[in-house]
């Protein structure tokens, strides 16, 4: 039984980095239809920045965490300008072929720095010993990451519900045109999209930093496991996000912990979430909390 | 039709049967007819180095798997992010064959044009298999559909021990006229080889899209509720563009496979179904001359951006960091590049120089 | 103005006879290269280890270590895809190399073909036993992957204490984590006395609690790792956390890590801050922590060529370095005994690499020898431990008995 729950809260902890890291990636598709491929490589860079602004520039964590958020919110800001901005009314293919393009481009800048060859971790942060709540544990590191991950997402969820912006940018995902006919300035509202969005990939980045070091490698892929997560979610709900991405966490727990080792099978909880994905897409294609779109001719 | 078969310098079309002529004067004919013969030729006039061998048979399978890409994704409309699983498939049918029947079996040396062909049916068998939830989902949702098959390929291969474990599997070099082809004509005889499919491709390509399934393609990618009305089936035509895909890629694999004499899962990521999209687009999507231009531009790319590499180290040895930082960078640069200023492609290019030179010495 | 021009005339002359006279001097150029991954996948090794080959090559054309005649290593990016290496091969041997230097196991097996039609020796960075499987040419730098698993299965046999030790592998997702699993197995097969309890394949896991705790109930006290660093820094800080890391070796009702060469390093030691301490981890280096000859000369290798300090210490520089010092010092066998380099030479004097012609290249824990029969370059392993944060020598290096054992 305490192995079961020792899943279940592992999953929690993994599922609500995966909200975290969908969170953004569900930002940007709700406001402007973008599916951003980059995501992960925005991960990686906030992970980055958090790091070199603790090591090297000698901030406390928090600050530096925050101060990341900042530098990423003007970097996705930045990069829907220059690249994105252009493309409104383009074909689908050419703004996911765009992000293709930024990732690999931000790859190359990556590997410009001392981060895209060689392994840093940040230094301790939290007490070692876990917490033991009952027959389970959790560290201090995934407990703050966790926490941070539900006052984060509570934050968006109020900005998009109350403030006039997140009105404005639900406005916006609704109706286009119709919103422009109020006065919201779509361009705007998608630069706002894409700022958020940085900003919660570099608190992802800083979270995920911090439970395993920093790896190129193993960062930028979370920009491909949040396909599988905001799938089940439904690509435009925040609410799904963060549904499906605990549910996604205890599902690889559970693949990794009941299936692994039985029947020859191994390493089940890498694919189980595609096969899921695909699942998913045949039965429900707009996932559990995603919006039906009507199509008319 | 004008009275010149030979020069025509406006649309002189008085039927649509003359519109859809693959070759609108004889001049362009004998032009292409001209380009062939050189292709043949060429290596026969030309000490080419192996590598440089390899890079063109290697240019060249990858516009076979392009010519697929973009009947689905250019002609269809439907963005694939699983190419190179296709490609993969293709690859590992013959690996799958070898391994079970020894890699020098009389069907893998002797019987290899069947064994293509083989590897593009099972590639059509899986494309349409993967392009099966085209009939509910459209758009992205398709698109990440395709993303998942490439990650479960990619699981698959490197998980099962008939397949190696995603380890190299290797092939044995193929018989011709009796005699093995050896090391030293490996590179010219899979050129011949591989410029003889490109050519089909090419052409049954250029010949389906005459024909109403070729039609019902680009019908359902402009408008697929229009083309339901028309009495197009909408989710048939986009498992039919799939399964098209799969072949040209699994036949790129076979390719692949017995170029390279072997099949390993690296040769087959998500890393290179990227590549693949890459090539369709700047190339430009929706365009045949698109599928060669493509590949030619992008593996160039790569080629000259690794000279230049190698000549920047000269001066600054111990930043190799920057050198190779460029690889990506430039990579992701052309296509964003492209999108935002040329979203046609090398392909406009060529048709607006086509035009050029038919209307010289008159211009717009 | 005219008795200056009237110089010029000799000048002139006397200078293009020296020139002329010393171009046709013998100075040989020996060409080798290397294609490797210093982006994409594993670069994190892969950058070092470039270095390490280049400031090695560097060093022998500076110091004259073969005389006039200087060696040549092109160094390529393969991103880790066999496809480009194979491209780079081509390439390098339309330059005509002598020596090639390989690295992923992907790459090497699917080449391996090529190796053997050309002719040509070749050291991978890769030290999958499967290389040698089928192949003539290829020469493993050190003891392979199995054999270090091998090792550290004897060392856990050896000082376990209380009964048969429970075991755990936990490894990579591919060929590369599995290719030693049946080696062990067999070892025990053949009278090794250990339970493998479990065969754990990591994913991209963020949390192993659960699998920790399985293990536990399984009580499992050793885990052999054979993977990659970073999945290792994972596993190792969450059993930290849990305070189910041993305070020493074998400690009861605590788990012990031990690990292969890719899974250790500095690197580790930066991944996992102090959860790597008491991990055990074994290669055939020597590593800049145990000071020595060869990591002096390594010190000064890197100051010489203005490397950073965590370069320097990289392990995975030392294995460059290794390994072009391996080739040149083949090279430079051949050209004592007035042979001329060539692949055939090279590779005959590559075999004949043991007994008294067995080479130090003083970087490693035991010469290395080739034959024949035994393409792995250094036998011997040495155990490491973390030790207030830097890898410490443990005992002496010692050679896995098993590795013979299973091989009848």
């Amino acid at each position: 039984m305490s192995y079961f729950l020792q899943l279940v809260l592992s999953g929690i902890v993994v599922g609500s980095i995966y909200a975290l890291s969908g969170l953004g990636f569900v930002l940007i598709y709700k406001s402007s239809r973008v599916l951003n491929i980059a995501h992960g490589q925005i991960i990686a860079a906030g992970a980055f920045i958090t790091y070199t602004l603790t090591v090297w520039g000698g901030l406390p964590l928090y600050l530096s965490f925050f101060l990341s958020m900042g530098v990423t919110f003007f970097l996705a800001m930045s990069v829907e300008r220059i690249f994105l901005r252009r493309l409104i009314g383009e074909p689908i293919i050419s703004v996911i072929m765009v992000t293709i393009g930024l990732m690999s481009i931000l790859d190359g800048i990556i590997y410009l720095t001392p981060f895209g060859g060689s392994n840093f971790s940040f230094p301790e942060f939290f007490p070692k010993t876990p917490i033991n709540l009952g027959p389970v544990s959790i560290s201090w590191t995934q407990l703050v990451g966790v926490i941070i991950t539900f006052i984060l997402i509570g934050l968006f969820s109020w900005f998009f519900k109350k403030s006039t912006i997140g009105i404005s940018m639900r406005a916006v995902s609704d109706d286009q045109l119709a919103s422009m006919s109020v006065g919201i300035s779509v361009p705007r509202v998608f630069g706002l999209a894409w700022a958020l969005a940085g900003m919660s990939a570099a608190a992802a980045g800083g979270i995920i930093g911090n439970i395993t070091g920093l790896n190129f490698e193993t960062l930028h892929a979370f920009g491909i496991i949040v396909f599988p997560v905001v799938i089940l979610g439904g690509l435009d709900s925040i609410v799904g996000a963060v549904v499906a991405g605990i549910i996604m966490g205890v599902i690889q727990q559970f693949a990794s912990g009941y299936l692994d080792g039985k029947w020859g099978l191994n390493g089940t909880a890498d694919v189980l979430p595609y096969i899921i994905l695909l699942i998913i897409l045949l039965f429900k294609p707009h996932g559990l909390f995603g919006t039906h779109e009507i199509e008319r001719v | 039709m004008s009275a010149n078969r030979w020069l025509a310098t406006g649309n002189f079309f008085s039927s649509y049967r003359e519109e859809q002529r693959i070759f609108a004067t004889h001049f362009d004919r004998a032009v292409f007819a001209v380009f062939i013969l050189a292709l043949l030729v060429w290596p026969m006039c030309f000490e080419v180095s192996n590598k440089y061998m390899l890079v063109i048979d290697n240019i060249m399978i990858a516009m076979v798997a392009i010519i697929g890409l973009n009947l689905v994704t250019g002609f269809a409309g439907l963005i694939s992010i699983g190419h190179a699983a296709f490609v993969g498939v293709g690859a590992y049918t013959l690996a799958f064959i070898a391994r079970q029947m020894g890699d020098s079996h009389i069907l893998i040396t002797h019987f290899w044009p069947g064994m293509l062909l083989l590897c593009g049916l099972v590639g059509a068998l899986f494309g349409g298999f993967v392009g099966l939830p085209a009939l509910r989902l459209k758009h992205l949702y398709l698109a990440i559909a395709t993303l998942s098959f490439q990650m479960i390929f990619q699981w698959t291969i490197n998980f099962l021990p008939i397949f190696n474990q995603g380890q190299t599997i290797s092939i044995g070099r193929v018989q011709w006229f009796g005699g093995e082809v050896a090391r030293s004509d490996h590179y010219l005889f899979w050129y011949y080889v591989i410029l003889i499919v490109v050519i089909m491709c090419g052409l049954a390509v250029r010949n389906l899209l005459r024909t109403r399934y070729g039609r019902s393609l680009v019908a359902v990618r402009d408008n697929d509720r229009a083309a339901d009305a028309m009495g197009i089936h909408p989710g048939m035509t986009k498992v039919f563009a799939f399964a098209l895909a799969g072949f040209f890629a699994g036949v790129a694999g076979g390719l692949h496979a017995y170029l390279y004499r072997g099949a390993g899962i690296e040769s087959f990521t998500l890393h290179q179904s990227i590549s693949y999209l890459a090539m369709a687009i700047v190339g430009g999507l929706g365009t045949l001359t698109g599928s060669f231009w493509g590949p030619a531009a992008i593996r160039l790319l790569d080629l000259q951006v690794e000279n230049l590499v190698e000549w920047s180290a000269r001066f600054m040895p111990a930043n190799m960091n920057l050198a190779t930082a460029l690889k990506p960078l430039t990579f992701g640069l052309v296509i964003v590049l492209f999108l935002m200023f040329e979203p046609r492609g090398i392909a406009n290019w060529w048709r607006i120089g086509r035009t050029y030179v038919k209307l010289w010495p008159f211009r717009y | 103005m005219r008795s200056r021009q009237f110089w010029m005339v000799p000048i002139t002359v006397a200078l293009l006879t020296v020139m002329f006279a010393v171009a046709p001097s013998q100075a040989e150029v020996y060409k080798m290269a290397l294609s490797l991954a210093i982006t994409g996948p594993t670069s994190d090794a892969g950058n070092p280890y470039a270095k390490g080959v280049e400031d090695y090559i560097r060093y022998v054309n500076d110091t004259k270590l073969l005389g006039e005649d200087t060696v040549q290593c092109p160094i390529r990016d393969d991103q880790y895809q066999t496809d480009i290496t194979k491209r780079n091969f081509e390439e390098f041997l339309d330059d005509g190399i002598v020596f090639y230097l390989n690295y992923s196991t992907g790459s090497t097996q699917a080449l391996k073909r090529d190796f053997d039609e050309e002719k040509i020796p070749v050291i991978p960075a890769s030290m999958d036993a499967g290389n040698l499987v089928d192949s003539t040419y290829i020469f493993l730098p050190i003891a392979s992957y199995s054999s270090q698993c091998i090792a550290l299965a004897e060392y856990i046999t050896k000082n376990h204490k209380n009964g048969t030790p429970q075991v755990a592998m936990f490894i990579h997702p591919s060929a590369f984590g599995r290719g030693p699993v049946d080696d062990v197995r067999k070892a025990v097969k053949a009278g090794l006395k250990m339970d493998i309890v479990e065969v754990v394949e990591h994913g991209k896991d963020l949390d192993n609690t659960a699998m920790l705790q399985r293990l536990m109930s399984k009580k499992v006290r050793y885990v052999i790792c054979q993977t990659v660093q970073s999945p290792v820094a994972t596993l190792i800080k969450d059993a930290q956390r849990l305070g189910l890391t041993a305070k020493t070796f074998g400690e009861d009702g605590k788990l012990t890590f031990v690990g292969a060469h890719y899974t250790g390093g500095n690197d580790l030691i930066e991944l996992a801050g102090s959860a790597a301490e008491g991990y055990f981890w074994t290669t055939s280096y020597a590593l800049t922590s145990e000071p020595g000859k060869g990591t002096d000369f390594q010190m000064m290798l890197a100051k010489k060529y203005n490397r950073d300090e965590k370069t320097a210490n990289s392990h995975n520089y030392t294995n460059g370095m290794m390994v072009a010092q391996t080739a040149v010092e083949t090279m430079r066998r051949v050209k004592q005994k007035g042979g001329k380099v060539t692949r055939e030479a090279l590779f005959k004097e590559l075999n004949a690499m043991n007994g008294d012609n067995a080479y130090s290249p003083g970087n490693t824990v035991a010469p290395v020898t080739y034959s024949p029969s035994d393409r792995a370059g250094v036998d011997s392993v040495q155990i490491y431990s973390v030790q207030k944060g830097v890898f410490r020598a443990v005992g002496e290096p010692f050679a896995p008995e098993y590795v013979e054992k299973i091989k009848k």
